[in-house]
């Protein structure tokens, strides 16, 4: 642990806009994870109008309505911070809607009007067949490349197509995620996912591996808490009924 | 306030259209069947039945709730957080008006308020001709086009349930439609001034009577729901005491003209003139519920002085804030059912052992993350006890906040042994155990 706190930067990216599923949960969560191994984590909360800071270790973006997520895409490729933040390799981490941002295009509202994303990742968005909305299971296999599972609520109309720089960040189980038996991409520093909300409080070696990226892949001491344990034990026997 | 009305609560409704015998006969079966199933489904133990005698209603005769809305005058309340005091607080209102004839008010007192159990409580008062409906989100629309009311009160809106009504525009789009399609028969709407989407929604309106609550609540709302650009707001101003208010950066859509406004527990109209309402249901956002059912029942014809005194009356609406035994254990009831009723209820929980129930059933929605946008910080020193079948998701919750707690999913165990009294909070499901257990 450093004698004088070392300073993290997390950036909370239109919270108003993009907040709408609890996502703010993981600003809460790596926040107090960083804290809880000495750092002194600083929190920026972004609102739509101001500028993004340009020296985050970390970006984190939720989900929103169909307008507030076309604002913040418009927004957010004005702003040109997640690109350069991309660029010199800090972590930028999207969920739902932040996920389908971070993408090169995604359609919304009954119009399939088409949005332009940030291009990060390349993967397009589109209406899929069915609304997802429910528990998805998936596996990764974590920074040490060892599988572990991913377990979250999604809630998306949009489905989404992989290019081939994209690599898929999971494989599913149960839910749809992408709609092709995988959810989420990844593309060095940049991870989009579709479970929204407090993802990475279910996911603690998720969260843990998100700040690590954004600490230029340092390794992090372990955190042991039984009570995430018992919460990831629960919701995979919710999913997995008779296993 | 200008003279609200020239209504009068003793004016009988119109007449419900003449029916063929062949339709009066079904409606007739229809009602009898309701009854027969009401009964088992009290008998067998599993509830006060108005829900499945409206089902079975509903599926004999499909035309019943546009049948049993016919003939009446008709408030519809909605709204997402309130709806059950507020039609409590306006139906006291109402039979204080109206005296030694009370018999005349039908409501759906036990809060079913979807098309079922609308349909179950007018059918167990056919002669009842003035209806207090909280009317769930979604019946909104379909009440103004079959039941013509005089009166919809729009609370508020605002984030539940996302995993079932994903969009919340769409909703105030059909409120929206449904009154600009009923034009000048449509009704007044007593409507929240400080919720844009509401404000968009009543637009349409014929005529709208605007309330202040002087709400602090404002996450839902970030968007102009008309033009999509941001809205700007000024804060409120605790040395004036006045509301802050919102505009859009793009259109003219802005917060109206208040006609009845909530000041320090006051209500207090465009004149000036003030009452303070003697609640004996808790929390400024009670005042607000009240200055909406003051608002509403003076529009039906109700007196000023018999809306309050009415009001006075209303205790424990559908077991809300309603004080139980469970065994040893003294237990207050609250509920809340997102981030926008937990801010409100959390402040309410004042003892020293708290004790909070969560559940993600199809009526608390199955999606447990607005556990996130709710501020349990503030809990910091207490004792809590997670109780519920997602009891430890809260715990997880609680533990990134820093609040120690104790986690007893079961709800019996959760409330036994605690010697001094202790304030629950809980999502619907486990609240309308509780109130089984505690009897409420
Ligand atoms: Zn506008």
């Amino acid at each position: 642990m450093p004698s004088t706190p070392e300073k993290v930067h997390v950036a909370l990216v239109y919270q108003s806009l993009l907040g709408i599923y609890g996502d703010r949960g993981n600003a809460t969560v790596v926040t107090k994870r960083l804290q809880w191994r000495g750092f002194e984590p600083v929190l920026t909360v972004v609102e739509p109008g101001d500028p993004l800071p340009q020296d985050a270790h970390i970006y984190l973006i939720g989900g929103g309505e169909d307008a507030a997520q076309i604002s913040a895409a418009r927004l957010l490729r004005a702003d040109g911070a997640l690109q350069r933040a991309a660029e010199r390799g800090a972590a930028v981490f999207g969920v739902c809607a932040g996920y389908q941002i971070l993408g090169r295009s995604f359609t919304v509202g009954e119009h399939d009007q088409v949005t332009e994303g940030l291009g990060l990742l390349d993967v397009t968005t589109t209406r899929g067949p069915q609304r997802a909305v429910g528990e998805l299971l998936g596996t990764w296999s974590g920074a040490d490349g060892e599988a572990r599972h991913i377990t979250g609520f999604e809630n998306h109309g949009g489905w989404t197509t992989r290019g081939p720089d994209a690599e898929p960040f999971c494989t599913v189980e149960v839910g749809i995620g992408n709609g092709d038996g995988t959810d989420g991409a990844v593309n060095g520093t940049v991870i989009g996912l579709y479970p929204h909300g407090p993802l990475l409080a279910r996911n603690p070696a998720l969260a843990d591996h998100v700040i690590s990226l954004g600490l230029g892949g340092r390794e992090l001491p372990p955190l042991d808490h039984p009570e995430i344990a018992e919460l990831r034990r629960q919701r995979l026997a919710a999913v997995r009924p008779g296993r | 306030m200008a003279p609200m009305t020239t209504q009068t609560l003793q004016r009988p409704a119109a007449p419900a259209a003449p029916r063929s015998p062949v339709r009066r006969l079904r409606s007739r079966l229809a009602r009898l069947a309701g009854g027969a199933a009401a009964a088992a489904s009290r008998l067998s133990g599993r509830g006060s039945g108005a829900s499945i005698r409206g089902q079975v209603m509903l599926r004999l005769d499909p035309d019943a709730l546009a049948t049993l809305l016919q003939g009446r005058r008709i408030v519809a309340v909605s709204g997402t957080n309130g709806k059950t005091t507020t039609t409590h607080l306006l139906a006291a209102a109402v039979r204080q008006g109206l005296g030694d004839q009370a018999h005349r008010l039908v409501t759906n007192a036990d809060g079913a308020n979807l098309h079922h159990g609308i349909a179950s409580a007018l059918s167990r008062s056919p002669r009842a001709d003035v209806a207090v409906l909280e009317t769930d989100e979604r019946v909104v629309a379909d009440v103004v086009r079959l039941g013509r009311p005089e009166v919809l009160v729009l609370l508020n809106f605002s984030r539940d349930q996302l995993d079932r009504h994903h969009e919340i525009k769409a909703l105030g789009r059909s409120w929206r439609n449904a009154l600009e399609a009923a034009g000048e028969d449509g009704p007044v709407v007593v409507a929240n001034a400080e919720e844009p989407l509401i404000v968009w929604a009543a637009q349409t309106a014929r005529r709208v009577v605007w309330v202040d609550t002087a709400s602090t609540w404002q996450q839902d709302a970030s968007l102009c729901p008309q033009c999509g650009a941001g809205l700007a707001r000024t804060q409120p101003d605790p040395e004036t005491g006045e509301g802050g208010d919102w505009s859009c950066t793009g259109c003219e859509l802005a917060e109206p003209r208040a006609d009845l406004r909530v000041r320090d527990g006051e209500i207090v109209d465009a004149d000036g003139r003030r009452w303070r309402p003697d609640l004996q249901v808790p929390g400024a956002f009670n005042v607000g519920n009240a200055a909406h059912a003051l608002a509403a029942a003076r529009l039906l014809g109700v007196g000023t002085e018999d809306a309050l005194a009415g009001m006075h009356t209303v205790t424990a609406p559908a077991g809300r804030f309603a004080t139980a035994r469970f065994g040893d254990t003294t237990a207050r009831l609250l509920l809340a059912k997102n981030p926008a009723g937990w801010a409100e209820a959390l402040p309410l929980a004042t003892t020293s052992t708290v004790v909070l129930a969560i559940d993600s059933a199809a009526a608390d929605g199955r999606d447990v993350s607005w556990l996130w946008d709710v501020e349990y910080e503030q809990l910091a020193g207490r004792n809590v006890v997670c109780t519920g079948p997602r009891a430890v998701d809260l715990a997880v919750r609680l533990r990134y906040a820093e609040v120690e707690h104790q986690v007893e999913p079961d709800l019996a165990r959760a409330l036994a042994g605690h010697p001094e009294p202790v304030d629950v909070i809980a999502t619907y499901t486990p609240f309308q155990r509780l109130r089984r257990m505690g009897g409420v």
